[in-house]
């Protein structure tokens, strides 16, 4: 497996679909028919938006995520991209 | 008889406290579910 890297970018992969639940969204990837549940809208906003940006980092910046937080989003996204929900790009 | 270890319980007492403020409670903001197998459920 690989290693998530914030410092690296990211985006979601383009077989994955996003539906919007009123607890954050169901992810569902149509390659491996995996299912996650993202429980915050915040990680579904910053998630749609790593494509736009050069570093996950500068995603965390951009969503205006208290930082203190940030280290259970990176573990969120690190599972994501385990999952192959997120590729680094 | 044996030297015994004694424990020192002022010493817990000036350990620094963290700031509540800077206590986050670890979020778990994923959770992964298999549907494999559930095919023949609907």
């Amino acid at each position: 497996m690989l290693s998530f890297d914030a410092d690296q970018p990211y985006r979601l992969h383009d077989r994955v679909a996003l539906r919007p639940e009123p607890f954050g969204a169901l992810a569902y990837h149509y390659d491996n028919r995996r299912l996650n549940f993202l429980r915050a809208p915040e990680l579904v906003a910053l998630v749609e938006s790593l494509g736009s940006h050069d570093s996950v980092r500068h995603a965390y910046d951009a969503s205006g995520i208290d930082a203190r937080r940030w280290p259970s989003f990176e573990k969120a996204l690190a599972s994501l991209a385990a999952s192959d929900f997120l590729v680094a790009t | 008889m044996e030297p015994t270890d004694v424990i020192d319980a002022t010493e817990s007492e000036s350990e620094p406290v963290a700031d509540a403020d800077d206590l986050v409670e670890e979020e778990l903001l994923v959770e992964e579910i298999s549907i494999d197998g559930m095919c023949g459920v609907y």
